[in-house]
């Protein structure tokens, strides 16, 4: 393993960290579930890391799952925006207040 | 569990008399109600039998030498059990005797007073309630049984004073008997509680058994007989709670012979008699028991000498005899006062009868209308008024004399001569206002009746409608009553060794007085006669009393004393403007507004709740990532 494993969990961290700004800060609705994918794969790269570290097989496999629940969640969440898109026009989060 | 049917042929009969009534009752409000006919003639039959089953229970228990006592388990809690059952003894079996036999009397003689009334049949069911709770109340082993039948014949009496409930003064007499009555009650209620919490049960022959000394101390026994004569002086209609009962006449004469004269508030006394012994283990309270019942005597005598309305004169006559009961009772005279009670049950319902003939032929109540009317012509009536009047004035062959006199032989013994000065008062004013009546209505004044001889077509003077004619349902009970009334007095032997076994030897003395007693009672008796011959017999009398003559004691005395205008006063002021301003205030102000405070606060905190949701997903989020930090932080560093 020729980058060490400080440097591979440091790259997971600053990726969640980005996937955190984004997920808070932007006022568009896909650029929330966007920062949501960053922060998943940031959580990938450290089990993948992890595995290679430790020689163990279940990090390279959970990073599967990981993916698999990804690309579910993108598409019921962009499913979700669509639908929430026609009823009020919008994709910004705080014009969401019904139940206010 | 001990089945409720009958044990042996005394418990049958017993069962027999108290439940008949009720059956009665029942069938007649659930069944009858169209059929009039058949309604009252339940009702007298059932009255009937338990007329029937009560005398042959005096006979076959003459010679009873312990109280019988007949019950079965009604409640039972933990360790309290309620019995239900009777008690027969002497003085039970003598009242259910009273009780039945003008309850039948009555009832008869209302089918032709009651006859075409629309709520006939409501009438005779009302009548056979009374009958049902008044001989279960008499026959009642404990206090607690008492005190439901109790209870229940108040229910009675507030129905039938308020029987013709198109009358708005009916219906307001009833209501005051019945919330002047509950007010003695709760007293009533509050001493039975006080003796269960000392004794632990109710029963009658156990607070009379001489044990009971033990049981409580002796400032706890008078307590607790004075919250019981609370009781007593509500249904007797004594000092302070007496002017119920001359409202009571509002209801129909028989109601108020049989129940505001003869029985019902005759209950008081029984229930004193019943717990004599009770009584006598305080002096004190039976010290303030004789100055009530002489305080009443007195009052309603001098109420009764300026009356108008015939049936008024005889309700204060009524208070004034009860409150002579209690005073022969509380100075110790047992026999004496249970004479009374007897004697003055049969004269006073005759007295009312009577009054009822007159009233139903005339159709007035006023004393001088009814002289102007020529009620002396209806002979029966009169003379049967004139016996009655003569018991109630106490003149010898009747039994009114008897038992006056058995009074004030007890008077006389008690130390202190007051007592027995005013038992003779009580006697010259009975007998003045008896007379005053019997004068009244049969020496109309000249003039009034030449008038109204000549004037005969005007409405104002009141015409008999069905003159002469009084049925036969009318006539019969009076002369019954009135033959018992010339009878009874002579009974006093035989009534005596059958209510008192024992100790006869005090009764026997007559204190200082001696053997001059009954001449000195005749003598205040006949003075009290004459001076109503002298006012309005004799020829040319002005029909005017002397203390009508002087305005201040008219005006007092037709007043009641100012006893209504102080329980006005008393209500508006001290209760109304009073207790229940307070307690508005407290409704509106505490408890109003501690429920407005606790409603506005939930309010204010949700508003501020509902602030802090912002609908906002994202600021959520950075404050659950931040939190996540935050404990991150703490776990790892």
């Amino acid at each position: 393993m020729i980058v060490p494993f400080g440097h591979v969990l440091m790259l997971a961290g600053m990726l969640f960290l980005l996937g955190v700004f984004c997920t808070v800060t932007r006022r568009n609705l896909i650029m929330i579930i966007l920062g949501v994918e960053v922060m998943l794969n940031a959580a990938a790269i450290a089990f993948v890391g992890a595995a290679l570290h430790w020689q163990s097989l279940e990090g390279q496999a959970f990073v599967l799952f990981i993916m698999a629940i990804a690309a579910t969640e993108v598409s019921v969440g962009l499913a979700l925006i669509v639908y929430a898109y026609r009823r009020s026009g919008s994709f910004d989060p705080s014009s969401y207040n019904l139940f206010r | 569990m001990i089945p409720f049917w009958a044990q042996d042929a005394t418990h049958a009969m017993a069962l027999l008399s108290t439940l008949m009534p009720l059956v009665a009752f029942l069938a007649i409000m659930l069944g009858t109600r169209s059929k009039e006919k058949l309604s009252a003639g339940l009702s007298i039959g059932a009255v009937a039998v338990s007329f029937g089953c009560s005398f042959l229970l005096l006979f076959r228990l003459w010679n009873l030498r312990e109280p019988l006592e007949y019950s079965t388990r009604w409640v039972a809690l933990n360790t309290v059990e309620i019995p239900f059952g009777f008690l027969l003894d002497p003085v039970s079996l003598l009242m259910l005797c009273i009780v039945t036999l003008i309850c039948l009397l009555v009832q008869v003689y209302s089918l032709g007073y009651m006859a075409g009334d629309p709520g006939f049949s409501r009438y005779y069911a009302f009548m056979s309630l009374f009958a049902w709770a008044m001989t279960s109340l008499v026959l009642s082993p404990t206090l607690l049984q008492l005190f439901i039948f109790w209870e229940l014949v108040g229910l009675s009496s507030y129905l039938l004073i308020g029987f013709w409930y198109e009358k708005f003064s009916a219906t307001q007499a009833g209501k005051k008997a019945f919330v002047m009555t509950r007010a003695g009650d709760v007293s009533f209620l509050l001493g039975l509680i006080l003796v269960l919490v000392y004794a632990g049960n109710l029963s009658i022959v156990e607070m009379n058994s001489p044990g009971f000394a033990g049981l409580m101390p002796s400032t706890m026994v008078t307590f607790a007989a004075l919250l019981i004569f609370g009781g007593i002086v509500g249904k007797s209609a004594q000092f302070p709670l007496l002017t119920w009962l001359p409202d009571a006449m509002e209801g129909p004469t028989p109601v108020s012979a049989l129940l505001h004269s003869a029985t019902m508030v005759a209950a008081g006394v029984y229930l004193f008699a019943r717990l004599f012994p009770f009584f006598t283990l305080s002096p004190a309270a039976m010290g303030i028991i004789l100055f009530i019942g002489t305080l009443s005597m007195l009052l309603a005598a001098t109420m009764a000498m300026v009356a108008r309305d015939i049936k008024q004169v005889w309700a204060y006559s009524t208070i004034s005899q009860l409150g002579f009961m209690i005073m022969g009772l509380a100075a110790g005279g047992y026999f004496a006062g249970v004479f009374h009670l007897t004697t003055h049950a049969g004269f006073k319902a005759l007295l009312f009868l009577c009054s009822g003939v007159l009233i139903h032929t005339f159709h007035t109540n006023d004393l001088f209308e009814l002289a102007k009317g020529g009620v002396r012509r209806l002979k029966i009536p009169m003379v049967a008024l004139a016996v009655a009047a003569g018991a109630l004035a106490g003149l010898p062959p009747f039994s009114g004399f008897f038992s006056k006199e058995a009074i004030l032989a007890v008077l006389a013994l008690s130390s202190n001569p007051i007592w027995l000065g005013a038992g003779f008062l009580g006697a010259f004013l009975t007998a003045y206002y008896a007379f005053r009546v019997i004068f009244i209505l049969l020496f109309p004044p000249q003039t009034a009746t030449e008038s109204s001889d000549q004037l005969s077509g005007l409405p104002s003077a009141p015409k008999p409608s069905h003159h002469e004619g009084s049925s036969m349902t009318l006539i019969w009970p009076l002369i019954i009553l009135a033959s018992f009334t010339l009878l009874l007095g002579f009974l006093q032997g035989p009534l005596e060794n059958f209510l008192v076994k024992e100790d006869k030897h005090v009764l026997l003395s007559h204190g200082v007085l001696g053997a001059w007693l009954p001449f000195i009672a005749l003598f205040f008796a006949l003075a009290g006669a004459g001076l109503a011959w002298v006012e309005f017999g004799r020829q040319g009398a002005r029909q005017v009393g002397f203390a009508e003559r002087v305005p201040f004691f008219r005006d007092l005395f037709s007043q009641r004393w100012y006893l209504d205008h102080f329980y006005r006063f008393f209500v508006d002021r001290v209760v109304d403007r009073g207790f229940s301003r307070l307690f508005a205030q407290n409704d509106n102000r505490v408890i109003d507004g501690s429920i407005d405070a606790m409603s506005r606060g939930t309010l204010e905190t949700s508003r501020f709740l509902a602030f802090l949701q912002s609908g906002m997903i994202q600021y959520r989020l950075l404050a659950s990532f931040a939190v996540m930090v935050l404990l991150s932080l703490y776990f790892f560093f």
